[in-house]
């Protein structure tokens, strides 16, 4: 089975473009919002690792319990 | 389709960046103007002795676009002689803010100086404009200020921020 890497992909994305932003807000001396940033994008890739953990729990499940 | 709308959307968050870096790079070139045009109005009243109407005029055409429109604007609505300098110089400011970049400090620097329009004698009026003058540079100082700081970040911001959200969409 061919796994789909476009997530992986797209996690590394966010992770460059939010330390990119997270830095020039913090050159420009407003800190707060760099670590909002930081906060939001952590926020946001954890919501996507959460859905994909759970596809692999259904995964592991359907597996070993042979049923839904 | 998925690609040329991805692409439409980061042609848009940049162009929104970059909006709004030219906010802060137009500010201090308008304050420079405004600076101008009174040092033109002191040449005015104190050397050719101009009555207003006649000086706003003469420095409509000799400044640039955002300034040009507010003295012709002052000019043409002194010709109805039923109005109060006060009134027309405060509906002017109004309109000025609507066309040029200029804050709300500057825009009560120049109400504070419309006040002064035309109570005094020519040395106290001379004083009033230096006044302002000083505080336009004052102004001036800041906006560059802002400029070099914000204005970088504003235009990255605005492109990163399309990138971002594009990657969450894609």
């Amino acid at each position: 089975m061919l796994i789909d890497a476009t997530v992986l992909f797209q996690i590394a994305g966010i992770g460059i473009i939010v330390a990119l932003i997270q830095t020039i807000l913090k050159q420009m001396g407003k800190e707060e919002i760099a670590q909002f940033a930081a906060l939001l994008g952590f926020i946001i890739v954890l919501v996507i690792v959460v859905n994909s953990l759970s596809d692999l729990f259904q995964q592991i499940k359907s597996v070993f319990l042979f049923q839904g | 389709m998925k690609w040329l709308g991805a692409l439409l959307f980061l042609g848009a968050c940049s162009w929104g960046g970059f909006e709004w870096s030219r906010k802060f790079s137009k500010r201090p070139q308008h304050i420079r103007q405004l600076k101008n045009a009174l040092q033109i109005l002191e040449a005015e009243i104190l050397y050719s002795q101009l009555p207003l109407q006649e000086a706003f005029l003469t420095i409509s055409k000799q400044t640039p676009k955002p300034t040009r429109t507010f003295f012709y604007f002052l000019s043409e609505q002194m010709k109805d002689k039923n109005k109060d300098l006060i009134e027309i110089w405060e509906d002017a400011v109004h309109e000025f803010m609507e066309i040029s970049y200029i804050g709300p400090n500057e825009r009560e620097i120049l109400y504070q100086f419309g006040k002064t329009l035309g109570q005094h004698d020519f040395t106290q009026q001379q004083k009033h404009i230096q006044l302002t003058i000083n505080h336009l540079e004052r102004e001036l100082q800041d906006a560059r200020d802002d400029d070099h700081k914000y204005g970088k970040m504003a235009k990255s911001l605005g492109f990163l921020s399309g990138l971002f959200i594009v990657l969450l969409l894609i």
